[in-house]
């Protein structure tokens, strides 16, 4: 999960500390645009080999790097659920 | 065209005033190459250099009325001048002139500020009442002619660019972070900001009295998007629009001199240039500018339509290099900070069209304005109802969007979904139509240190808060408010448009800025159709007239390259950005976020730089050059590089009314 921060660090040029928490809704805070949003979730998706649904994109789960870290640690959960022994 | 400028101070000595006028006129002696004037009195001097399109023999400046009480320096075009002479004459008004610009000074006389709105036309002037010791100071209604102003106490400084106060002794230039960063987050100055501490611009549409060192101001024009013009149907409004246009471009044909077109490849400027060939009866030159890289390049389009209209086309190509090496110059002219670097190839091409000896061109600005052109629009439709559509509506109307964007393609469908749930709700209040793109305005606000948390877009929330009828309108029209009042006037008309030609003596006409075409296109927008084919009822208007390729082509942005010119350049004035030395300069700079900036715009492939990237590298160029051509006065900004006058044509001395 610490490859999501350095991304979004790099990303946007920022640095997360106290005046930019973990938590901070990085459009509310002006650090994200649709560019940088797209890259992110194309970063996301390839690095944990997943895919985001229009419907999950519409519950606001990407805002935050604490929300991006909690979705994709559920997706990843889902996904190894799912997977027959076989799989492994 | 010309450029006026002008004082009024208490503590300068008469005997100074040809001096100064003459270094104030100098500065600006590329607006106006044909000659130039003033007139003076004990505490006032002003002046204007010319570029002679009407009457050149006649219409020389300053002018005054009969009793040589009133006085006139004017820059700009009233096209409806003949029809208002001849009202005016029924009243028993006489001329002296075939000038527009006698025809503002009697017009002002016998109507007063009245006048104002009946001028179509493009204008920045200012009056002096010789009796009263009273300036007026006026501007047309979208900002088409600059007109600059500073007053410190009971002086007033005025001139048509900010670089003629460079001319006045004792005076300084200094950046100001509060509105660089309004700037930055708008990406346009708003009507009267100019990003130096003092200096203000009138604002569109409005009038400045200045007496007894006091300066009152008046609005004459408030932009509105309610039309009474009655449409009985699709075919009755596609009539119209071809009229009205028609009109209004056999009114800015008006002219003495040779008139040109500038093809972008779009469907607006291909208009103006049918209907300019129809209405001159013989051949016109049109001038276009070219680019190797295929993703900024129109010349296709460009050709079919000089072809198809069979005019004498000259087009300049731009390579990296050409920008690399015109932008200090560009910058110099264009005196605001830009968000692109767009505007020095027109700087390159008003110099081809002035080689070419042509001083009047036309072109199509206005027209995504008033014909709702923008992507910026359609998505406001989209954002708004967001909410209410089904996943499968979103997603096709998405598809339509910024063509010319990569990350707007059928793959990153998901995620722009998440992008647009973010902003399918208002959170600046009046501003929920350009909040996408004021997001990208804010990364570029972290260029300037806050002196405590200002915000960025307080100003521009009280311009729409000032505007007692802008609540009432639509979410559309308030995002045609906005660009009016930014894009439009701040950078369109301005930095890329006005500045660019004038600076090579060049005079550019919009016709879809006449009052009658935004009023055509109030009465016709969102009537006939919802909006997502952009410009609908303008193509179908011409679609007879044009070639098809152009008619039914997608709205194409005009960009030229940003960072990467400069990265591939590296030109020797990037040390201004690459010494930390020279950072050390711009006081108000947020050195480690400029740093981070620029070391990964120089480590990175241009495909993966952002527009927003792009956008705050161009304004960080655009700051550190003004800062040294306007604060520190180096390079052109230096006193002895700041242009000659040109020849003297007239001075008046008001205390003895000696005049030649």
């Amino acid at each position: 999960m610490e490859k999501i921060r350095t991304f979004i660090e790099e990303q946007f040029l920022i640095e997360f500390d106290d005046t930019l928490p973990e938590y901070s809704n990085l459009f509310m805070e002006g650090v994200m645009d649709s560019f940088g949003y797209v890259q992110l979730c194309r970063f996301l998706e390839k690095e944990y080999d997943i895919a985001f649904t229009e419907k999950e994109m519409t519950s606001n789960v990407l805002v935050s790097l604490t929300q991006i870290q909690q979705e994709v640690s559920r997706k990843l959960g889902e996904k190894s659920a799912h997977q027959t022994p076989l799989d492994t | 065209m010309c450029g006026i400028a002008g004082l009024v101070n208490p503590e300068f000595s008469p005997e100074q005033f040809p001096s100064i006028i003459t270094g104030l006129l100098s500065a600006i002696a590329h607006r106006g190459p044909d000659g130039s004037g003033y007139v003076m009195d004990d505490k006032f001097v002003m002046g204007s250099v010319r570029l002679a399109i009407l009457d050149p023999e006649a219409g020389i400046q300053p002018i005054s009325d009969e009793g040589e009480r009133y006085w006139l320096c004017y820059n700009g075009e009233i096209y409806n001048y003949l029809e208002l002479r001849s009202e005016l004459e029924a009243l028993g008004r006489t001329f002296k002139t075939k000038c527009d610009t006698e025809v503002v000074l009697q017009a002002w006389l016998q109507w007063g500020d009245g006048c104002l709105n009946r001028f179509n036309g493009a204008f920045g002037f200012a009056l002096y009442d010789r009796k009263k010791k009273r300036l007026i100071l006026a501007r047309d209604r979208f900002g088409k002619r600059p007109l600059f102003y500073v007053q410190r106490g009971n002086a007033l400084y005025f001139a048509s660019e900010m670089k003629a106060f460079l001319a006045i002794p004792g005076f300084t230039f200094e950046q100001d972070p509060e509105q660089l960063r309004s700037i930055l987050g708008q990406w346009t100055p708003l009507p009267d900001q100019t990003g130096f501490k003092g200096i203000s611009s009138l604002p569109m549409g409005e009038w400045l009295s200045f007496e007894d060192g006091q300066a009152e101001h008046y609005t004459y024009f408030r932009l509105g998007f309610n039309s009474d013009t009655q449409i009985k149907n699709e075919a009755d409004a596609l009539d119209k629009i071809r009229s009205t246009l028609s009109d209004s471009v056999a009114l800015r044909l008006r002219s003495d001199v040779e008139v040109g077109v500038y093809l972008s490849g779009g469907i607006d400027s291909a208009i103006v240039a049918h209907l300019a060939k129809t209405h001159a009866g013989q051949s016109i030159a049109t001038f276009s500018v070219t680019f190797e890289d295929a993703q900024f390049d129109e010349s296709a389009e460009q050709k079919l339509v000089a072809e198809r209209i069979g005019s004498r086309h000259l087009a300049r190509h731009i390579q990296h290099s050409d920008i690399a090496q015109a932008c200090p110059e560009a910058v110099y002219h264009a005196e605001i900070p830009a968000f692109r670097s767009a505007f020095v190839p027109m700087y390159l091409l008003s110099k081809l069209t002035r080689e070419e000896g042509v001083k009047v061109i036309l072109s199509g600005e206005g027209a995504d304005e008033a014909f709702l052109g923008y992507d910026l629009f359609k998505e406001t439709l989209l954002r708004q109802e967001w909410d209410t559509l089904p996943e499968d509506v979103r997603g096709d109307r998405l598809k339509r969007f910024y063509p010319h964007l990569s990350h707007y393609g059928d793959r990153d469908r998901a995620a722009l979904t998440g992008l647009y749930q973010q902003f399918s709700q208002e959170h600046m209040p009046g501003l929920f139509s350009h909040e996408l793109r004021f997001q990208n305005g804010r990364f570029s606000t972290r260029l300037i240190n806050t002196d405590g948390a200002a915000n960025p877009f307080a100003s521009i929330s009280e311009l729409i808060g000032s505007d007692g009828e802008f609540q009432e309108m639509s979410a559309v029209q308030k995002a045609q408010w906005l660009e009016y009042k930014t894009l439009l006037s701040g950078y369109l008309l301005s930095t890329q448009g006005e500045r660019m030609s004038l600076a090579h003596g060049v005079e550019n006409r919009c016709p879809f800025l006449d009052p009658a075409v935004l009023d055509i296109a109030a009465a016709t927008n969102l009537k006939f159709d919802d909006g997502f084919r952009e410009k609908r009822l303008l193509r179908e208007a011409f679609r007879g007239d044009l070639p098809a390729a152009v008619v039914d082509k997608r709205k194409f942005p005009y960009r030229a390259p940003d960072t990467e010119a400069f990265v591939a350049e590296c030109p020797e004035y990037l040390e201004l950005l690459l010494s930390d030395t020279e950072l050390e300069k711009l006081p108000f700079l947020n050195k480690k976020f400029a740093r981070l900036l620029i070391n990964k715009l120089f480590t990175t492939s241009p495909d993966r730089i952002s527009t927003k990237e792009n956008q705050t590298f161009m304004f960080l160029l655009n700051i550190a050059l003004l800062n040294y051509q306007f604060v520190a006065r180096k390079g052109l900004g230096s006193t002895t590089s700041l242009g000659r006058l040109p020849p003297l044509q007239r001075a008046v001395d008001l205390r003895t009314c000696n005049a030649f």
